[in-house]
């Protein structure tokens, strides 16, 4: 049976040609187990598929991503390496150049930092550079942002800074349903892909179905619907906009919140829908604010929707700070639930 | 043919170089990769090597002589048996692709124009646009005064309770302007309580009021305007009236005496097509349907005035089909506002008020139709039948005219045509 | 471990598993149209690159420009030591082993010319000659970079070789880099990578002795014992002298066959010289006129001139007859490439992803694979 889009969970609202089924039992699972069985099941299919990264075989992966890998799939295609993120990244390019599909796992995206030259100038250029020659069907993954008091040089957002290069594409799944879906299309994606997860969400639930779906890039998400105001979000913040969204409600502001989901491609025309109808937007992006995701949305809501808008787009970051230890400071410092709430208000004059 | 030696470009940024030294003189021998000459540029000094075989055959510029990249310095004969080596083309003989335009990245670009007044959010100023609502009277409650969306849509609800008319009859033909006798006692507004004024007070013209003032003068001063009054007996006409209405019942459907009048009007055009024309500067275009065009008085709540609407081919529609139009113009007009095509493309038209008991009146002809007929109550009086004295049902109409395209005559025979109509209303059957 | 320890006892007993190459038996001598062969291949690379020279100084070519004038018998002799499948991957001096591995030079030239007919269409440049058909992985501009490439195509190779095909390691891989990446840290990550997975690659130092304008003893630690460099990660060492394409190609042969056959990385040094600068605009002021000439006077084409002729009798005649071919060639090439078109404007959106979406337009191959088939 071939894929099917499905598009069901309790909560979640089907949009942009998803349709929408009814589930009778609910299949849940962590969102890790979601990124395990997307992998497994690929490689599975797709002899061409291997994993490398530190501590992905023996250890069952740092954060248990990969458990249970190595048993199924042997040491050749479950590949531990040395902590040298330029030569596997580097190494993986040239077996993805040749037409493997290497799916390297960064501990953390922190990490993928030393690897910057061949993962934006090797990966992202190698189809254009080669003139259509070769192409780089590699997927880079692994934890994105802050919150466990890793402090400043393990806390980093990388997306605003990436999502910068063309030639990749970025993804950044919210929930375990997603993660599968998601990482699936990642896999089977003849282009790099840089897919960000988030270490706070890797034991999250949700409900995952058991037969085989993908979520396709380029496909935003209502998480909430709403009348009042649009906001807009990637990844792990979410979960304060859905709870910002909670406590606006009892004040009678009714919030629409959007899951990008995909940054490279961005749904700007789902985005742009919300943002009619609500006449109001908020962007909550966890990197720092300077030149980021967050004002690349801001600055394309406000260009399509300049005649829609009854405010300028506001937007919530992590503060223009390196991530702090302390745990009152860097709960302070993230894209929180306060910072949304006072954002909203402002944006629809509700302050 | 000798090969040119040009200035040769020894970095990226070099524009100019200087020969400091020739290392060849003419009639030298030379290979490639021999030293011709030290070459001075932007960054360091250089050395130019021979890319050919040969004899130097001129020196063109001297030690010392500063020239631009690509100049021609020096020439040398080639030894090769075969025809020469052709000299490496010049970067402006590069072939052009077929014209294609850079692919533009989809880039949305806003297109609101400045303009200074209040501070107005990008969307207050859109619907304050569609509901034509006056920014200069709100009071915005934004930062620094600015004018957003509640506010507009607050006053949007405000101004739907009082006096102002909607956006729509804007855009539209031009509503028929009714000009009353200079004293006010003809015309009465209807239905609406008007509180009396306590004190002076100013208010701004509606758009329609505006649009009325601008047609009426225009209307004025650009045509001749004179007068035809006519009586006519109308108790046949209300007989008949009475009877149909009877069978109608049924229906629905109740003729007005005004319906008729439409009629007649349309099917007197028949032998009358001055009446159904328009003045065009050096000539008179006759136009091909008639349209009649009814005036429908707007009640203060929808902001006074009035509009016209269009029966389209009157002459060729029962007095069945003329009712139910006219009936669904009037309520139409008077709740949501008409249409653009539906206030269309009238050729002639007719205001009534009859209903009001006024006696007579004359109306201002609605550009570009040549006449207009006003039309008074049917009034019961002593009247002379066959000599003798009875009472009956008399009405007076007024039609108004354009001099330049309908002159006396022509206007006392369109109205004897249309008295034989209205007198004799079973002519209306056939 | 005594005083007395040479290192090449270190490399027979060492912990690591360096398995034993103590000798490296030299492959035989090809025959004569071969060698005739690799004459015409090196005087091509070396009217090619005047020529390149001349082009760039004509203002058609922009941008960086990496000469290999001197150097040819490196990529000659190493490349007729592997086969055509086997994957090559290389820095930015990479004109001369395009044209080696089979890149018709007219695709070459129109690359850096910046024309439709490029390898890569015109929007790699001098740096970046990939050609799909000979195995040619490019072309990188950032030193070091294709390093762990190298490691990473053999890698595949033997992934597929052994995984997918169910057979043994088949190919081996070669991995080009100058001195100067030899201070780069991905070339020692990428040696480590390779010893620990047992990957068939080769990484051949072409040791010209300058990075950029400095040389080699005052940028790497250890430059005249950089065996020890490989060795460290348990990697094979062996030095060749590379302006004897002759004895290039005979150690080489072996080298590869055993790399081929054992899974095993090499680390090969080849000491050679440009004789031009680092690139276009680079004046030389850091060598003497004398060592200049000093190594041009053992020059690489004209070593194998002299082994033809002391050899196999080759005559004035059939060398100057070999020159005007390969310079008529060089001249077509240019002509051609002149008049390929400028790479057109709808271009510029295409290859950036291989499907349409957004600005972008999904991806096309060049001219020169639709071809189908090289000089």
């Amino acid at each position: 049976m071939g894929p099917v889009h499905w598009h069901v969970k309790t909560g979640n609202v089907g949009r942009r040609g998803c349709s929408v089924s009814v589930v009778t039992t609910e299949r849940i699972i962590e969102f890790r187990d979601a990124l395990n069985e997307a992998m497994s099941e690929e490689m599975r299919n797709d002899n061409r598929v291997f994993l490398i990264g530190e501590e992905v075989a023996e250890y069952n992966g740092a954060y248990k991503v990969s458990k249970g890998m190595l048993d199924e799939f042997g040491p050749r295609r479950i590949i531990d390496t040395p902590i040298s993120e330029s030569g596997f990244s580097g190494m993986s390019i040239g077996a993805a150049m040749r037409g493997l599909r290497p799916i390297v796992e960064f501990m953390s995206w922190s990490f993928s930092l030393v690897a910057a030259d061949p993962i934006l100038n090797n990966a992202a250029k190698m189809l254009y550079m080669s003139g259509g020659q070769f192409g780089c069907p590699i997927v880079f993954r692994g934890n994105d942002g802050a919150g466990g008091q890793l402090a400043s040089t393990h806390s980093w957002c990388v997306e605003s800074m990436y999502a910068n290069v063309p030639g990749l594409k970025m993804a950044i799944p919210y929930d375990a349903y997603d993660a599968k879906g998601l990482l699936k299309t990642a896999i089977r994606d003849d282009n790099p892909v840089f897919f960000l997860e988030s270490e706070r969400l890797l034991s999250t639930t949700g409900h995952v179905p058991k037969e085989e779906y993908t979520i396709p890039f380029g496909q935003a998400l209502i998480r909430r619907e709403g009348t009042d105001c649009t906001i807009i979000s990637f990844g792990r913040p979410l979960h304060f906009c859905l709870e910002a969204a909670e406590e606006l409600a009892k004040d009678g502001i009714s919030c629409e919140v959007v899951d990008g989901r995909t940054i490279r491609p961005l749904d700007i025309d789902t985005m742009v829908d919300s943002v009619r109808k609500t006449n109001a937007c908020v962007v909550v992006d966890q990197s720092w604010s300077f030149a980021s995701l967050g004002s690349e949305i801001a600055s394309q809501i406000h260009s399509i929707c300049f005649d829609d808008l009854d405010n300028y787009v506001h937007r919530v970051h992590s503060d223009d700070v390196p991530t702090p230890y302390a745990q009152n400071l860097e709960q302070a410092y993230l894209p929180n639930t306060r910072k949304i709430c006072e954002a909203v208000r402002a944006a629809t004059y509700n302050a | 043919m000798p090969i040119e030696i040009t200035m040769p470009r020894l970095s990226d940024t070099m524009e100019v170089g200087t020969i400091l030294h020739w290392h060849v003189a003419v009639g030298d021998e030379v290979s490639s990769g021999d030293l011709l000459a030290d070459i001075e540029t932007d960054k360091a000094t250089m050395e130019l090597q021979s890319f050919d075989d040969g004899k130097v055959e001129s020196l063109l510029i001297n030690e010392g002589e500063a020239v631009d990249v690509g100049t021609i310095i020096a020439t040398i004969a080639s030894e090769d048996e075969e025809p020469t080596v052709d000299n490496i083309p010049s970067s402006s003989d590069i072939p052009v692709a077929k014209e294609a335009e850079a692919p533009a990245a989809t880039v949305h670009t806003p297109s609101q124009k400045q303009s200074g007044g209040p501070r107005v959010s990008p969307v207050a100023r859109r619907l304050a646009e569609e509901h034509g609502v006056d920014l200069a009277s709100i009071q915005g409650s934004g930062p620094s005064g600015r004018i957003i969306k509640r506010d507009v849509l607050q006053q949007v609800a405000t101004e739907a309770t009082t006096s102002e008319t909607t956006a729509a009859a804007e855009t539209t033909k031009v509503p028929q302007p009714v000009a009353p006798a200079p004293i006010a006692t003809t015309v009465v507004q209807p239905l609406v309580a008007s509180s009396p004024w306590q004190q002076d007070r100013s208010v701004p013209l509606s758009n329609m009021r505006q649009i009325i003032a601008k047609r009426l003068v225009e209307s004025k001063q650009t045509i001749p305007h004179y007068q035809v009054t006519m009586t006519f007996d109308m108790d046949p006409l209300m007989d008949m009236r009475k009877t149909l209405n009877v069978q109608l019942a049924a229906t629905g459907i109740k003729l007005s005496v005004n319906d008729f009048i439409v009629r007649c009007c349309a099917l007197s055009m028949a032998t009358h097509p001055e009446f159904n024309a328009s003045f065009g500067g050096d000539c008179i275009h006759y136009h091909g349907p008639v349209n009649v065009g009814i005036a429908i008085a707007l009640p203060e709540e929808r902001g006074g005035g009035l509009v016209v609407g269009s029966i389209k081919h009157a002459d060729q529609k029962s007095l069945r089909t003329i009712s139910q139009e006219s009936q669904y113009l009037s309520k139409k007009a008077r709740e949501t506002g008409l249409s653009p095509e539906e206030m269309g493309d009238t050729t002639f038209t007719i205001s009534n008020l009859g209903m009001f008991g006024v006696d007579n009146f004359t109306a201002i002809i609605n550009p570009p139709n040549s006449a207009i007929l006003a039309v008074g109550s049917a009034v019961e009086k002593p009247v002379v039948r066959n000599g003798e004295l009875a009472v009956g049902h008399e009405m007076t109409a007024t039609l108004s005219l354009d001099h330049r395209v309908i002159d006396g005559a022509m206007a006392a025979l369109y109205l004897k045509a249309l008295k034989e109509l209205i007198e004799n209303p079973a002519s209306l059957l056939v | 471990m005594n005083e007395t320890t040479t290192t090449e006892q270190i490399m027979s007993e060492g912990p690591q598993a360096m398995r034993s190459l103590s000798k490296i038996e030299l492959a035989p001598v090809p025959n004569e149209g071969v060698l005739l062969g690799w004459l015409r291949q090196m005087l091509l690379i070396r009217e090619f690159e005047v020529r390149t020279m001349q082009a760039y100084q004509n203002r058609l070519i922009g941008g960086f420009c990496h000469i290999y004038i001197g150097q040819e018998a490196v990529a000659v002799g190493s490349i007729a030591a592997v086969n055509n499948d086997d994957p090559v991957v290389l820095a930015y001096r990479d004109h001369g082993h395009a044209l080696a591995r089979g890149m018709d030079p007219k695709h070459c030239m129109a690359e850096m010319f910046g024309r439709i007919g490029g390898c890569a269409k015109g929007k790699g440049g001098s740096m970046h000659m990939f050609d799909a058909d000979h195995y040619l992985y490019g072309g990188h501009g950032i030193v070091g970079a294709q390093t762990p490439l190298g490691t990473g195509l053999a890698f595949a190779t033997k992934y597929e070789d052994e995984l997918m095909k169910g057979g043994t390691s088949n190919h081996v891989t070669l991995c080009y880099l100058g001195d100067g990446a030899l201070n780069q840290g991905c070339f020692y990550e990428a040696m480590n990578l390779a010893s620990l997975q047992d990957l068939p690659v080769i990484f051949v130092l072409e040791n010209n002795r300058y990075s950029m304008g400095t040389a080699i003893e005052r940028g790497t630690s250890m430059a005249n014992e950089l065996h020890v460099k490989s060795e460290a990660f348990g990697i094979n060492h062996a030095i060749v002298d590379g302006k004897n394409v002759v004895n290039m190609y005979q150690k080489f042969k072996s080298i590869a066959d055993w790399c081929r056959e054992e899974s095993r990385p090499f680390f090969v040094e080849a000491d050679t010289y440009r004789y031009k600068g680092h690139s276009m605009s680079d004046p030389r002021k850091y060598r003497t006129k004398e060592e200049e000439a000093q190594e041009e006077s053992i020059d690489c084409i004209a070593q194998l001139i002299t082994y033809l002729t002391e050899k196999f009798d080759f005559n004035q005649d059939a060398l100057k007859q070999m020159n005007r071919q390969v310079k008529a060639q060089v001249k077509e090439a240019v002509k051609w490439a002149s008049e390929s078109p400028e790479t057109p404007m709808d271009e510029l959106y295409k290859d950036v992803y291989t499907d349409s979406w957004g600005p972008y337009t999904g991806t096309s191959k060049p001219e020169m694979l639709e071809e189908g088939g090289a000089a």
